[in-house]
Order: C-alpha cells, then sequence, then structure tokens
C-alpha cells in the first residue's frame, strides 16, 4: 500500500516542484527546482493555463452541485417506491441496477449515440414535439456539460438507490406502526421517522458522492471527446497538459492541488459532523 | 367505496411510477440494442429534420453484420484478448495480496493496524489523475535504468490495477474474515497446522465466496478502466474500453458497429456480477455505510 500509493504520492508532489517535461523525464534528478513556480502558473488568470484551469474546476463543482442532489432525490425516491411488498420486486431492483453495472466506456458511448445532432433521438423527440426548430448540437460548446450531466445522473442514481434502500430496511416497522395508531399521515411517517433514521447513511453516501465527484473524468471524456473545450473538468485537462502538451510538472501541480481540495472538503465534513455528535 | 376507489389510485399511481422508472433506466439499451443490429448505412443517412429518414427503433433493415464483423474495422477481438488478460491477472493478483494483507489485519495484533487501515480507506480518496503522472514517470524510469518495458505491456497494466483494486479488496476481505470465529483458526493450529497452513487449509475454503467477491471486482474494474489505459496502453495491450472509441474517428462513425461492440463489452460484467451480486452489493453497502 505504501509502496504502490503513497509513494507515487508524493512523488507527483515532488515533481509539481520542478520544471519537468517528456524530453527531460529520464533525467529527473537534475531538473531544474522551480519553487512554487508551477503552482503560479496553474491559477494565475492572466495566463491562458491558468484560465482553463479554473474554469475546469468551477465546472467540476457545478457538475457535483447539479449531480449529486439529483441522484440523491431520484435514488431516495425510487427507493420509498421499491421498499413496499409487490410482485416482481427482485427483478425490477435487479432491472434498475443496470446502469451503476454497465461499463462506463459502454454507458457513456451509447449516451453519446443517444445526443448525435442528425441521427439522435433526443433531437426526433424535441422536434416532434416541436420544443426546438432545428437539430441541436449537444455535445458541443455551452451544453455540453448539461449533457453530461444527464448521461451522469442516469449512470449514478443506482447507487444512490441501492445504499437509501439498504438503509430503509434497517428501519424497524415497530416505529411506522406506533406512529399510524398515534393517527400520522404518511408525509409526517416520512418527515419524522424515515428522513431522520436516513441522515447517517446520507452522510456518508453524499460525502462519497462529492469525493468521488472530483474524480470525474470518464463521462466527460467519452461523451466530448480528448478536448471538451469549454467543459474540460480537471482530470480531462491534466490529461491534456501533461500528455498532449507535455506539461508534466504542470499536470503534476495541478493535480496536487485537487488532491488536497478533496483532502480539505472531507476534513471541514468529518469535523462538522463530529462537532454535532457531541452537542 | 371511496375507501377502496383510494386504494385503486394509489395501486395505479404506484406501477405508472415504476413503469416510467424503467422506462427510464432501459430506453438507452433498447436503442443500443436496436443501432446494433441497422446497417452503418441506414444510421450515416438518418436525418431527425426528414420525416421519411427519421432514426427508428426497428431497423429498417436488420443485419447481424455488426456482430459478425465486429473485428473488421476495429481490432476488437484483439482488445477482448488484451482485456482478458489483463483482467484476469488483476484478479488473481488482488486476490492473493488482498488475502494475505486481509489475514493479517484481522488475525494479528501491531501497532500501527489502525493506522494502516485508516491509511488504506484515505487512499480511496485520491483521484485517479494525481497517480498518472508518477505511474508514468515510474513506468519511464524502469524501461530507462533497468530495460524492463512497462509500458504497453500486460505485466505494467496488471500492476496498476492491482494496486488500485487492492485498498477495497483488502477491507472487504478483512471484514468478511473477521465475521469467520478466531476458535476455527485456533482449532486448526492446536491439530497441528501452522499459521499460514490454518489459512490455506481452513480459512481459504471457508472465505471462498468473499474471495470470489473480491475477484469479480477487481476483473470488473480492470476491464471498465479508462483513464490510464489512454496512458499506459498502446498497439499491443489497448483495452475494451478504449476500443470502443475507435468507432468514431474524424473521417467516419461506425456506430452500428459501436453498439454491437458495446453489447459484447458488457456481457462478461453482466454475467459476473449476477453471479455474485449477493456479495458484491453486500460488499458495497457496508463499504459505503462503514465509511
Amino acid at each position: 500500500m505504501l509502496f504502490v500509493h503513497i509513494i507515487p504520492i508524493l512523488w507527483g508532489v515532488y515533481i509539481a516542484f520542478i520544471d519537468l517535461d517528456i524530453y527531460t523525464i529520464t533525467q529527473w534528478m537534475k531538473a531544474p527546482f522551480v519553487g512554487l513556480q508551477n503552482f503560479f502558473t496553474v491559477f494565475s488568470p492572466a495566463t491562458d493555463t491558468g484560465i482553463r484551469y479554473l474554469r475546469s474546476i468551477w465546472n467540476v463543482v457545478y457538475f457535483g452541485l447539479v449531480t449529486i442532489p439529483a441522484g440523491y432525490v431520484i435514488g431516495l425516491l425510487v427507493a420509498l417506491l421499491l421498499n413496499r411488498e409487490f410482485s416482481g420486486r427482485t427483478i425490477v431492483r435487479g432491472l434498475i441496477l443496470l446502469p451503476y453495472i454497465t461499463p462506463d466506456s459502454v454507458a457513456y458511448n451509447v449516451w453519446r449515440f443517444i445526443f448525435q445532432a442528425r441521427i439522435g433521438i433526443v433531437n426526433k423527440y424535441l422536434l416532434a414535439l416541436g420544443l426546438i426548430k432545428e437539430p441541436v448540437l449537444w455535445l458541443v460548446g455551452d451544453r455540453a456539460i448539461y449533457t453530461v450531466m444527464i448521461a451522469s445522473i442516469w449512470k449514478g442514481w443506482p447507487f444512490a438507490c441501492l445504499i437509501l434502500l439498504a438503509g430503509l430496511q434497517n428501519i424497524s416497522r415497530e416505529l411506522y406502526e406506533a406512529a399510524k395508531i398515534d393517527g400520522a399521515s404518511s408525509f409526517q411517517l416520512f418527515r419524522f421517522i424515515t428522513f431522520p433514521l436516513l441522515r447517517p447513511v446520507s452522510a456518508t453516501l453524499l460525502l462519497l458522492s462529492a469525493i468521488w465527484n472530483f474524480h470525474a473524468f470518464n463521462q466527460f471524456y467519452i461523451l466530448l471527446g480528448t478536448d471538451p473545450g469549454k467543459a474540460h473538468v480537471p482530470s480531462t485537462f491534466i490529461l491534456q497538459e501533461a500528455f498532449t502538451n507535455f506539461h508534466l510538472s504542470r499536470g503534476a501541480a495541478m493535480s496536487v492541488f485537487l488532491t488536497v481540495l478533496i483532502f480539505l472538503m472531507t476534513a471541514i465534513v468529518i469535523y462538522a459532523r463530529r462537532g454535532r455528535e457531541r452537542e | 367505496m371511496k375507501k377502496a376507489l383510494k386504494k385503486v389510485f394509489s395501486k395505479l399511481f404506484f406501477y405508472v411510477a415504476l413503469f416510467i422508472v424503467l422506462a427510464v433506466v432501459l430506453i438507452p439499451y433498447l436503442w443500443m440494442v436496436s443501432g446494433s443490429f441497422k446497417t452503418t448505412l441506414e444510421i450515416q443517412s438518418a436525418d431527425v429534420t426528414k420525416p421519411e429518414l427519421s432514426p427508428s427503433w426497428i431497423p429498417r433493415k436488420f443485419t447481424w453484420e455488426n456482430y459478425l464483423r465486429v473485428n473488421r474495422t476495429v481490432r476488437m477481438l484483439d482488445y477482448f484478448r488484451n482485456s482478458l488478460i489483463i483482467s484476469i491477472g488483476t484478479m488473481i493478483f488482488s486476490v492473493i495480496i488482498s488475502l494475505f494483507a486481509a489475514y493479517g489485519l484481522s488475525r494479528f495484533n501491531f501497532s500501527w493496524k489502525h493506522g494502516y487501515t485508516l491509511l488504506t480507506l484515505s487512499t480511496q480518496m485520491f483521484p485517479g489523475i494525481s497517480f498518472l503522472i508518477p505511474y508514468f514517470m515510474m513506468f519511464v524510469l524502469i524501461r530507462y535504468y533497468l530495460g524492463i518495458p512497462m509500458q504497453n505491456t500486460y505485466w505494467g497494466m496488471i500492476f496498476t490495477y492491482t494496486s488500485f483494486a487492492l485498498p477495497f479488496s483488502v477491507l472487504m476481505l478483512r471484514n468478511f474474515l473477521d465475521s469467520i470465529p478466531r476458535e476455527i483458526d485456533e482449532q486448526a493450529q492446536i491439530d497441528g497446522c501452522t499459521p499460514f497452513g490454518a489459512l490455506m487449509r481452513v480459512i481459504l475454503p471457508l472465505s471462498k465466496p468473499g474471495i470470489a467477491a473480491v475477484g469479480i471486482y477487481s476483473f470488473i474494474m480492470a476491464w471498465n478502466e479508462v483513464l490510464f489505459a489512454t496512458v499506459l496502453t498502446g498497439r499491443e495491450t489497448k483495452t475494451v474500453a478504449l476500443g470502443l472509441l475507435e468507432y468514431i474517428t474524424a473521417q467516419q462513425a461506425r456506430w452500428s458497429g459501436m453498439m454491437a461492440a458495446c453489447i459484447l463489452v458488457s456481457i462478461p460484467v453482466l454475467i459476473l456480477f449476477s453471479f455474485m451480486q449477493k456479495y458484491i452489493i453486500e460488499g458495497l453497502v457496508a463499504g459505503a455505510t462503514k465509511g
């Protein structure tokens, strides 16, 4: 674990502080130490790289702010729906897990096909309903990020549903029966029993989703190609900077920042939760 | 009367909602299946603005070509072989290593045990991209100093994916081994087994389901991975996940071929998952809720 995870990470940090490109890679120990220069480059709104990196961070935050709540709400609604007894429940549960277990490469390629301008079904039905006048190019420019959001929500909600369903099944039925005898409505049952008891599961689920959100890569890379343009996220942008433009050290600096960001966020969330538990 | 009506409505509402959920889940799959049976010509000439050429759910001309010639434009069969070798290799190594690590964590006490477990958990938080540059450099340097090629080799990929599968595998197997009573291996040791013998003869057979789940998890992870495959594989070792992207080039888009390949790529994962569904879901739920 130490060897395959911690050392590479530390090495990555070191690379971020030197000036290294793909041509000097074998002489990495002799590469000049440049201190924080790489970090200034990748954050400075004055350089092209800086602007694009800052935008990619904003994109991934925005992406998470939309897809995480949407995935959670859909997952919760469907979990509530599936928590009752009906015939064929096992089959339905298996089917809704399909998006989650389908390989990313398959799922997002299919969505890319669906969103094609002239041959895709999205435009077909939007035209038929009269919502648009001519085929929309979904996968380029400002709209691209929303397309990725839709595909991601479709792929991601079953996981939330699965976890919440497990949480629901841990809630004792006696609680509901007692509340019903006291005359609680079904909304009240949800508001005062289900939701509070799901809180620990939800908190972990949302924290995990928030962490994973910063890892977002596959959906952007597959739907939008090697250069998502305005819709870059850190992972796709770092890949491009390091391996298309050969700025390895800049890529490392961006990776280090991303890692620190995730750690800070996690630490704040865990600290806040501990504080509340103590009260 | 009113109450009965209300019950009927609530039931109706329930089934309508269920239907909508299933439709949303299944539509992309139906479109994939439909596309895989169309001719390339039919898809390329489709046009949403012209009603007579509008893309249809039922292929106008049904064809098996896309499946039969899956290897024609893109060397999909080679990529299948590459993916199989890499995924099975990852599965074997990650099972062996995580079994020993999990056994150690579950049965022996050492002072930094808690720290080690936390460290293992925390590696799940690192974004994959932060490993990409160090791994790439490591591969280049190993080649430069030791003369062992790593990039574009099977063992290079197996090494990479095993290292990514390990944290989850170790923790999951540890939970599994914790549920096997210690008395069983103590008993085995009294009967004359060494700790290693106890592991091999007693614990191993008992933890088969856990081992299978970890193996399948590692297989699926390696089968699906995209980011590292784009940088660390080359012509000879390209995996199926990347192969799919080859159907669309700047010159042409072979959607029908890609949809057929998509179905073939999903099959191993679906089979393995349904096979071990119960254990993988338990592992996921435990991993996510115990955090």
